[in-house]
């Protein structure tokens, strides 16, 4: 014990002075010389930001010493695709191994592990992350930008986020992405795991990246937005991030600081032991339903972008969509209590927020109707790889919109809460909408990121197919099988399900095969020699310098 | 096909979502008000017909039955005849769920709910936990025999 200690305090002091030396470098280096020449010396920091910001940038090494807008989009982008691979591998780890009835190749425990750390890494690492990307990379041409001079604190904000991540990723936590009270306060791998305070830890980390980004997504975009653009012009990507960015403030801090109650419970009970043990679930909830519509509102606002362009007409309408981003940002933050039925909140909150809910996809529909309107009003729709991540986007958001629907409905709710009908319905939109978008901007952005390359089309289309292909057999046989009762979260099940797992396997293994077509025709493509501009239809205002 | 008129047909896709929800909203409302013992609730004082004592434990159910026999891992129940389930938990959150049933509520320490059930058939069911409770959490199952 005594030694231990001791080698602790030396441990942990001779880290923090290589942590101080790195960061004492790190902030030294001036890496902008490099891009924007001899001249970026006379320039303050926030005017050589502003001309970064103005640059088409592209992937590089050098991002990580930057603070403009775009570079720290990069280095979200970069961090995101590596999360996204590593939430993806614990996913299909635990769809193989749920191939027979009983755990095969995971133990339980190896399966709870995988379990909660796609969960966190998906929602947290992924999600958000994305979010923060394309909002940092795209916000500055998005409002043609005057000033960038906030770098330091996204920078920091960058090393939070990426710092949580890797709490999360090494915790070990079997507690799942709720971190239910009592459960994690079972300090052993059979309970929450021993090392649930990294997790918590990390996730609050990546909530303060993320609220703190959010007040600056606002700030570029109500502030610093060029002079030229009125607020009735205002892009609708910049509208969702609007909503998303006021539902993470709203919302966000209340989960972290329950997080600090419960991170201090797992060393002296004191918080939710005394009040009704539902507390925490409802603190986690009121962030945890905003969660999942902060991960999907960005995507709205891309479709948003890139559907007229393919469509070859304006949107159908701009009012229209811009009321059903901010109608989604109010009442998504009002139904978190769906997350809680047959919990015994009692009859009259239920029907409050079943009632909320079926109001909320009034908004959603009318995003959807708008996109369906402009594809009815189209001329020659252009069947590029983007548009087709769209479509197959708003196909699949339409099917597991409609199962929200459904589990919004206390009595069908106590059909299929906790089954694989829940974990389908979000799974339908995650992976068409959320990690679609994402797909479809890196696609679109492709010449940008890359300096002038083009990715290889049959090799996209491939990942595309396999994409679309995986969700429908995963998130389909879910489906059928969460409605005759199939458990999730679960290492092993009952024989009769075995079929709807089998078919899930197949597809969860289909969408894994698929990313990593994804990457080799990044990686390939990107070492072919530069054929084309560094332009794209996205950021079509940038003035490159 | 142009859609000239903008507004009209704003207009008419807003008012058909609403006019769908709002059926779904108030059969919702209905279902909740009429039928409230087939949901989870907080415990009353007067269940409706006989009533069981649900306990989930890491990683089992538990079932008391008026006379003081107890199973686990078996629900014993007779047709046509209503029970209520008194849901608690020994530990952790649990969910006690019979699909054939439709039926499910949650395990709570210190918060113990009740649903009502009305088994028509005779036959052998089964049931789940499907709250994660921790390691063996897909254990915790077992058959509901109906006779
Ligand atoms: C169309 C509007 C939507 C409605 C009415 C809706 C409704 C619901 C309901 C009632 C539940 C709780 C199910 C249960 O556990 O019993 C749920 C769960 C969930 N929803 Fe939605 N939802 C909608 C849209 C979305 C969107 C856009 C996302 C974003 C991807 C999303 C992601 C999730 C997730 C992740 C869960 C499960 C969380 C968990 O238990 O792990 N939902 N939804
Ligand atoms: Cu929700
Ligand atoms: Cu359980």
């Amino acid at each position: 014990m005594g030694f231990s200690f001791v080698l602790a305090v030396f441990g942990s002091t001779i880290a923090a002075i290589i942590a101080m030396v790195f960061l004492l470098y790190y902030f030294s280096m001036d890496y902008r010389r490099n891009l924007i020449g001899e001249s970026a010396s006379s320039l303050s920091r926030e005017q050589s930001n502003l001309l970064l910001s103005r640059m088409r940038r592209e992937i590089s090494f050098s991002a990580f010493f930057m603070d403009d807008s775009k570079s720290i989009g990069i280095r979200y982008l970069i961090t995101t695709v590596i999360l996204f691979f590593i939430g993806g591998l614990a996913g299909v780890g635990m769809r193989i191994s749920l191939w027979y009835p009983f755990p095969t190749f995971l133990t339980p425990i190896q399966y709870n592990i995988l379990l909660t750390a796609h969960g966190t890494i998906m929602l947290y690492g992924f999600a958000v992350g994305s979010i923060l990307a394309l909002g940092y990379y795209l916000l500055p041409s998005a409002n043609m930008i005057e000033r960038d001079n906030l770098g330091i604190v996204n920078s920091i904000m960058y090393w939070f986020f990426l710092i949580g991540s890797l709490f999360i990723i090494f915790s070990r936590s079997t507690a799942s992405w709720y971190f239910y009270y009592p459960l994690v306060d079972q300090l052993s791998i059979a309970g929450g795991g021993s090392y649930s305070f990294f997790t918590l830890i990390g996730v609050s980390l990546i909530q303060v990246a993320a609220t703190v980004s959010s007040i600056i997504f606002l700030k570029m975009i109500f502030l610093d937005r060029n002079k030229s653009i009125p607020v009735s012009k205002i892009s609708l990507f910049s509208w969702s991030i609007v909503s998303s960015a006021v539902l993470i403030i709203t919302s966000a801090p209340v989960s972290t600081i329950a997080n600090g109650y419960l991170i201090y419970d797992l060393i002296n009970p004191v918080f939710f032991q005394g009040s009704s043990v539902l507390t925490y679930a409802i603190l986690f909830w009121f962030w945890g339903h905003p969660l999942v519509y902060v991960a999907i509102l960005p995507a709205f606002g891309l479709i948003y972008e890139m559907l007229p362009k393919y469509a070859g007409v304006p949107l159908y309408s701009y009012r229209a969509g811009v009321f059903s981003l901010l109608l989604l940002m109010v009442f998504s933050a009002l139904v978190w209590g769906h997350h809680l039925f047959n919990s015994g909140l009692g009859t009259i909150w239920d029907l409050m927020f079943s009632t909320t809910s079926f109001i909320v996809v009034i908004p959603s529909a009318m995003s959807v109707f708008n996109w369906i309107a402009t594809l009815w009003t189209a001329r020659g729709i252009r069947l590029t790889v983007p548009m087709l991540f769209v479509l197959n986007g708003i196909i699949d958001f339409i099917i597991g919109g409609v199962v929200g629907v459904y589990s919004a409905d206390v009595g069908l709710n106590a059909f299929i809460h906790g089954t694989y009908a829940i974990t389908s319905h979000f799974h339908w939109i995650f992976i068409g909408m959320t990690a679609g978008m994402a797909f479809a901007a890196i696609y679109v952005l492709f010449p940008t990121l890359t300096g002038g390359r083009t990715y290889n089309v049959p090799l996209a289309k491939v990942h595309f197919y396999l994409n679309s292909v995986g969700t429908i057999l995963m998130s389909g046989f879910w489906l059928v099988g969460g409605f005759e009762g199939m458990p999730r979260r679960v290492a092993g099940y009952f024989g009769i399900f075995q079929t709807y797992q089998d078919v899930a396997a197949i597809g969860g293994v289909i969408l894994g095969i698929g990313f990593l077509i994804f990457l080799i025709n990044f990686a390939y493509s990107a070492y072919q020699a530069p054929v084309m501009s560094n332009d794209n239809s996205l950021e079509g205002e940038v003035q490159p310098i | 096909m142009p859609l000239k008129n903008k507004l009209l047909v704003e207009v008419i896709w807003i008012v058909a979502v609403v006019a769908i929800l709002s059926w779904a909203a108030v059969s919702n409302a209905a279902y909740l008000t009429s039928d409230q013992n087939y949901i989870s609730n907080p415990v009353s004082s007067d269940p409706v017909g006989t009533v069981i004592n649900v306990t989930g434990y890491q990683w089992a159910w538990a079932f008391q039955y008026p006379n003081g026999t107890i199973t686990t891992d078996k629900l014993v129940l007779k047709a046509n005849t209503t029970y209520t389930l008194v849901v608690n938990s020994k530990d952790v959150i649990h969910d006690f769920y019979i699909p054939a049933f439709g039926v499910q509520s949650y395990a709570v320490p210190g918060h113990p709910n009740q649903v009502t059930i009305e088994p028509m058939k005779a036959g052998t069911y089964i049931f789940e936990c499907v709250e994660y409770c921790g390691e063996l959490h897909y254990e915790m199952r077992g058959t509901v025999v109906v006779t």
